[in-house]
């Protein structure tokens, strides 16, 4: 059996892409909900994704075959079929919410003049070469963008950690489960990276305290998440809910900032970098579901893809708030029930695989 | 079928290389463009009128920086600075502001109404510090200085303090000052600058006196009385002692001056000048059923900078020793001063001590009880105390 990845490999990718796309407008989405609870409610997603993660992960060990393998086990072939263009769906529209978001932010802090749509067309030009690849892609990217990753979010950790007011988040709990679980629903699109782990079944070998290493790398980069959320609130408190671009603003109230000037965009050109590939990702998986569903050629799906996502980004460019309301209902919905409830179910009604298989992905 | 793919590969990088090197023209010349250095807005009927100072670089570094006046009306602020870009054919980019000037009329109303574009806007940055003046906002950008031929960066120089610099203005920005309004006390306040004409005295140092000719000016600002906004509304003031001792209370106040007056030594009235060297400050609240204490305290560190006796034995390179009639003394004005500053929060409605953020945080049980009434119901308890070298 030829693997893929490496674990260190599934470590460095979630370490590299899982917080940085959770920085932008998340923060100020839970926050309209939850208030100064905002962070419970990231705690919420982490704690499901954790949940869910435990699961694939102990699949991942006693498992031999791959997640579409399984799929199949289960559920036969046409169930595995319509499964798979429910992860294409998920994938889809999660996509859609976070590329918009970058474009807007990339056009607005970036660019003085008025920017036109080919300053972001490269990411659509990236994006198809990377969607035309194997899942082997995703390792060797991971372990070049968890240093990038890392640089930008210390930098930008130090800088507002001072200015924060962490006793802005008190009384804790008092904004009440429903307004925390509204948060936690309504960041849904944000969060299910465990999705990403289904793909990663039987792509690499997992041997003893291996399952602990990608628990661990899957949990601190998330707590990191819940910390930003409370450094977050207590730097805007009570007008965290309009700051859409909650990365740029966070750091630059520091007196270091006043002095010596926009320096804190080191980090947040690095954060933007690592951003790059991480929204790149449901782009990528909803390629792979294209081509095991329909079987064609990966760079068919990945025109596919990203030619349909270009094309909303493009037409419904001022009509993001309308997708944005239908996402967070029916959406989010869906992102739970893929990124949750399927992977578990899926892993507790696993099937003994007699034939040892793994595509090559 | 691999040179096909490199050409492909080719043609796309270049295609890439020009999106990305075209912007070459977009680039400003330094030179040969001008800087928004602040906004004051005023209001008319229901008319905004923006002011905006504008900085022209020189590329001579002995030649000043020039600087322009441009002036727009409209209904809201964005439609005021769209004016102003319609007459005179140049929409400015406000990135380098660093300073919003309100005038009284825009105080009457909600500042809120004005100051949220800026909250919300990318256009400018949320961190520029807000003030607001004594008369009209574009008087302040009107007049000349003898500490900067533009207006705004004198300004900038007494509101902007570095650390060792008295602590006497309660410095704010857009985006704390927004903070505050939709926080639960709704109160905020931010800088009240008037000017302050300076005669012209003949026996002025002659390289002063060059300064000031050059720069053509012979205002100062003066920013140490604080404006005290509830629900955006302008409500009271904080006087300069009141001033400094909220942000002795509030904010850490290093190597700031301490005037302490009238300090009785052997029947004579000694006036002392101490500096802070360190300010520990606490503000809790306790709450039960039937009290609500708002606890301050405060405890300075001092040394003596100057004084006015009759004869002193030592240096002031060694930190003198403090006479516990000093501290008394310092003490007891300080507490007046706590009490005064109580008394103006309870009358003004203002609540810029956050008593009721501490309610909320805090003492969350009681916050249904005492939300409505706390300013009226609250006891303070005060405690001060000065040291000294002993």
């Amino acid at each position: 059996m030829k693997f893929q990845l490496k674990t260190r490999q599934v470590c460095l990718f979630f370490i590299a892409f899982l917080p940085v796309s959770k920085l932008f407008t998340m923060p100020s989405i839970i926050a309209g909900c939850a208030s100064e609870d905002m962070w419970i409610s990231t705690l919420i997603n982490l704690l499901l994704d954790l949940i869910t993660l435990s699961f694939v992960l102990w699949t991942c060990k006693k498992t031999k075959t791959d997640f579409f393998g399984l799929l199949e086990l289960n559920f036969g072939k046409l169930g595995s079929k319509i499964i798979l263009l429910l992860y294409f769906f998920t994938f889809f529209f999660k996509a859609l919410l976070p590329i918009n978001q970058q474009k807007t932010y990339v056009e607005l802090t970036l660019y003085e003049t008025l920017p036109s749509f080919l300053n972001f067309l490269p990411f659509f030009l990236v994006s198809f070469f990377f969607c035309c690849k194997r899942i082997r892609v995703l390792g060797r990217v991971a372990d070049i963008f968890w240093v990038i990753t890392l640089i930008g979010l210390i930098l930008i950790f130090l800088l507002s950690f001072t200015n924060s007011d962490f006793s802005a988040v008190l009384p804790i709990g008092a904004q009440g489960f429903i307004n925390q679980s509204k948060g936690a629903f309504y960041s849904f699109n944000w969060f299910g990276d465990c999705a990403y782990l289904m793909f990663f079944i039987g792509q690499f070998q997992v041997k003893k305290n291996d399952c602990v290493k990608v628990f661990l790398s899957y949990l601190i980069p998330g707590l990191f998440v819940v910390f930003f959320m409370i450094i977050f609130y207590g730097v805007f408190t009570s007008i965290a809910f309009r700051q859409i671009f909650a990365l740029t603003e966070i750091s630059k109230y520091t007196i270091v900032i006043n002095n010596i000037g926009r320096f804190d965009y080191v980090g947040i050109i690095c954060i933007l970098a690592s951003n790059f590939f991480a929204l790149a990702l449901p782009l990528y998986f909803a390629s792979l579901t294209l081509n095991k569903i329909f079987n064609i050629k990966p760079w068919i799906c990945s025109l596919i893809v990203n030619g349909l996502t270009c094309f909303c980004v493009l037409a419904f460019a001022e009509h993001f708030a309308s997708i944005e309301k239908f996402l967070s209902v029916y959406g989010n919905a869906l992102f739970f029930i893929t990124a949750n409830v399927l992977p578990i179910i899926t892993c507790v009604l696993k099937k003994e695989n007699k034939e040892n298989e793994v595509s090559a992905c | 079928m691999k040179l096909v793919h490199a050409k492909i590969a080719m043609l796309i990088t270049l295609l890439l290389s020009a999106i990305f090197f075209t912007n070459d023209f977009g680039l400003i010349d330094i030179e040969k463009t001008a800087i928004v250095t602040a906004i004051a807005i005023d209001q008319t009927d229901d008319e905004y009128s923006v002011s905006m100072e504008i900085a022209v670089p020189e590329s001579n570094k002995l030649a000043e920086n020039k600087k322009a006046l441009l002036s727009g009306k409209g209904k809201t602020v964005s439609g005021a600075i769209r004016d102003m870009g319609d007459t005179s054919g140049w929409y400015p980019k406000l990135y380098f502001c660093n300073l919003i000037i309100l005038g009284q009329s825009v105080a009457q109303n909600n500042v809120i109404k004005v100051l949220d574009y800026f909250a919300k806007t990318l256009r400018i940055q949320d961190s520029a510090t807000v003030v607001l003046a004594e008369n009209t906002a574009k008087e302040l950008l009107e007049s000349t200085s003898p500490l900067d031929n533009i207006s705004s960066f004198a300004l900038q120089k007494i509101l902007l303090k570095n650390p060792g610099f008295d602590n006497d203005v309660a410095n704010i920005d857009v985006k704390t000052f927004c903070a505050d309004y939709y926080s639960k006390n709704a109160s905020s306040l931010m800088p009240k600058v008037s000017i302050i004409r300076q005669e012209n005295t003949d026996n002025s140092n002659q390289t002063t006196k060059d300064e000031s000719t050059k720069t053509g000016g012979n205002t100062v600002f003066n920013a140490t009385k604080t404006a005290l906004f509830k629900n955006g509304k302008l409500v009271g003031e904080l006087n300069e002692n009141q001033t400094f001792i909220y942000n002795l209370i509030m904010h850490p106040s290093k190597e700031t001056a301490l005037k302490v007056n009238g300090v009785d030594e052997a029947g004579e009235k000694t006036d002392y000048l101490l500096t802070v060297v360190d300010n520990k400050r606490k503000i809790s609240l306790g709450a039960d059923r039937y009290n609500l204490d708002l606890n301050i305290s405060l405890n300075l560190f001092c040394r003596i900078a100057d004084q006015n006796s009759k004869q002193s034995k030592t240096t002031y390179t060694e930190n003198e020793y403090m006479d516990i009639k000093i501290i008394k003394k310092a003490e007891e004005q300080l507490y007046n001063d706590i009490n005064s500053l109580i008394e103006v929060s309870k009358t003004s409605g203002c609540d810029f001590l956050r008593v009721n953020d501490l309610l909320y945080r805090y003492c969350h049980k009681y916050y249904p009880v005492y939300k409505d009434s706390y300013l009226s119901v609250f006891t303070p308890k005060i405690s001060v105390s000065v040291s000294g070298q002993k």
